[in-house]
């Protein structure tokens, strides 16, 4: 399967290696946002939303201009699409969340608040894990926030944890992602990335749930 | 005996003998040696090349790892001391081009170098940058050999490359095509372009190039690379778990690699073949396929068989 990419899974991971040297420290910076963006679910501060949006926004962006596009590029022709696909993304997050406000994100003790942590909790502390035991650990290994398949399941996760209904328009490219990143896990031998996949299905659905409910709520 | 089919029957392979025989006015012979190692002649102007070169797809795209660049470098380093000739790139394969370059530099041996890469993009301007930048990428002063790769957009960047050739700046034109379903398309440009090579894959499974592509190459006097010597690696890795047939001594066969080679390069139509290769072992077993005999058409047909029964 391998053989489809025009790069083997050791030099894909010596990738992470030099990409995670380069930008050291910033992984802590990273896991910081993202424990911030967590926090602001569950206690009140002044334009938490739009905090959480630019940290999204950061992200996405980071990802789409420094990983994709500095890095992946060396090894796949394929990357600049990549990158750009990931800068939309950071564009709408800014736009649609830290400029307009058209979200807010709470945490509900239901069935869309528990998916969403645990979705948050894993990108940010399973995801490394499994790849640890998988025989990828630090530094040749995807870290949240700064690699596209964490931050992604992240993602999936403050989707879910916006109230009421979420943007749909925000979903698509994550939706794109989940299934070319999802490709890893077979075709680049990175298992975790399978969770990928997984957690679009279940998010979709669910989003797909909750934006119904959240109409008949607003008709009722 | 088995029969192997209209792939490859003895109109074909005979076809093709007296074709390249014909046109590039030389003996009917499948050994055509060089000194010591199998070279053969590109037909538009009698240069002889090793026939076996080196491909770069997935091998040699390591980005900047160093250790693994500096392991590429004894790749390439040993390519040359046993002969090889002719590198293929693309700007397709990632840092492939770079990687390559960087290895030319640290090498000094490379005299017998032929250059090969390809244009890959849409737009001949963009075409015209691509070269330009594969130019510095290589560290060469020009192409030997420029392929339009996959041929995308062809028709605006085979003008380029006419005007290139008229000026120097390439001294070959090829195109190529890794997939099956283009050969079509493939034999209509050699037939109505001014080429003077052209890729495509051919090894001891995928035969389809035996039945038009090959004999038109020799009937319009085309040099013929010849990608996926192995199926990448797929090929070799399944013939691998059996013992290498006694016989394959017959022709000079130590191993696996050669034995495959072999039979490309023994089509007389067949100018060079590419495998590629990360290891510095894998590409002594490949360039051992320059040395010893070549198999004749019986012996063609029963490696045929042999590796169809594995």
């Amino acid at each position: 399967m391998t053989r489809m990419l025009s790069f083997t899974p050791e030099v894909f991971f010596s990738l992470f290696e030099q990409y995670n040297r380069a930008i050291w420290p910033g992984q802590f910076l990273a896991y910081a946002l993202g424990f911030i963006a967590l926090l602001l679910v569950f206690r009140p501060f002044p334009q938490r939303d739009r905090i959480i949006g630019a940290v999204l926004a950061a992200g996405w962006l980071w990802i789409g201009i420094v990983y994709h596009y500095l890095y992946f590029t060396q090894i796949n022709f394929v990357a600049p699409v990549f990158a750009v696909l990931f800068v939309l993304q950071g564009l709408l997050f800014a736009w649609t969340l830290a400029l307009r406000g058209q979200a807010a994100f709470r945490f509900q003790p239901d069935v869309f608040g528990w998916t969403g942590v645990a979705f948050a909790v894993f990108a940010m502390v399973v995801y490394p894990l499994h790849g640890w035991v998988a025989g990828h650990a630090w530094p040749r290994s995807p870290v949240f926030g700064l690699t596209p398949c964490p931050t992604t399941i992240f993602t999936w996760g403050m989707l879910l944890l916006t109230q009421g209904r979420t943007p749909i328009h925000l979903t698509v490219i994550p939706l794109v992602w989940s299934v070319i990143g999802g490709s890893a896990a077979w075709l680049l031998a990175v298992p975790e990335d399978a969770s990928l996949p997984v957690a679009a299905v279940i998010a979709c659905v669910l989003i797909v749930w909750k934006n119904r409910l959240a109409r008949r709520e607003a008709l009722a | 005996m088995q029969d192997i089919g209209p792939k490859l029957n003895r109109r074909v392979f005979l076809g093709s003998l007296g074709a390249v025989a014909a046109t590039a006015g030389m003996p009917a012979s499948l050994r055509a040696q060089s000194g010591s190692i199998l070279t053969r002649a590109i037909p538009a102007t009698g240069e002889r090349i090793p026939a076996i070169g080196m491909g770069t797809w997935i091998t040699f795209n390591v980005g900047r790892d160093q250790k693994r660049r500096a392991q590429r470098v004894k790749v390439l380093q040993t390519f040359f001391d046993l002969g090889g000739g002719m590198i293929d790139s693309s700007p397709m394969y990632g840092s492939s081009e770079e990687v390559v370059g960087h290895c030319l530099e640290r090498i000094s041996n490379k005299g017998s170098l032929f250059s090969a890469t390809k244009v890959w993009t849409l737009l001949r301007a963009l075409g015209v940058r691509q070269m330009n930048a594969s130019r510095e990428l290589w560290g060469v002063e020009r192409f030997d050999l420029m392929q339009i790769h996959n041929m995308l957009d062809w028709s605006a960047h085979i003008e380029t490359l006419k005007e290139w050739k008229a000026q120097g700046r390439i001294r070959y034109i090829g195109m190529t095509t890794s997939h099956g379903g283009r050969h079509d398309a493939l034999a209509k440009a050699m037939a109505e372009q001014p080429l003077d090579a052209v890729q495509f894959t051919y090894n001891i499974l995928d035969r389809e190039a035996e039945r038009r592509l090959l004999p038109l190459a020799a009937e319009r006097k085309l040099a013929v690379v010849i990608n996926r010597p192995f199926r990448q690696g797929a090929l070799i890795d399944s013939v691998k778990r059996h013992k290498l047939p006694e016989w394959a001594g017959e022709i000079d066969c130590a191993n696996w690699a050669q034995f495959l080679l072999k039979f490309i390069v023994s089509h007389p139509a067949v100018t060079c073949a590419i495998p590629a290769t990360s290891r510095v072992d894998h590409m002594r077993e490949n360039m051992g396929a320059l040395h010893g005999r070549l198999p004749d058409e019986a012996m063609r047909r029963r490696m045929i068989r042999h590796v169809e029964a594995l």
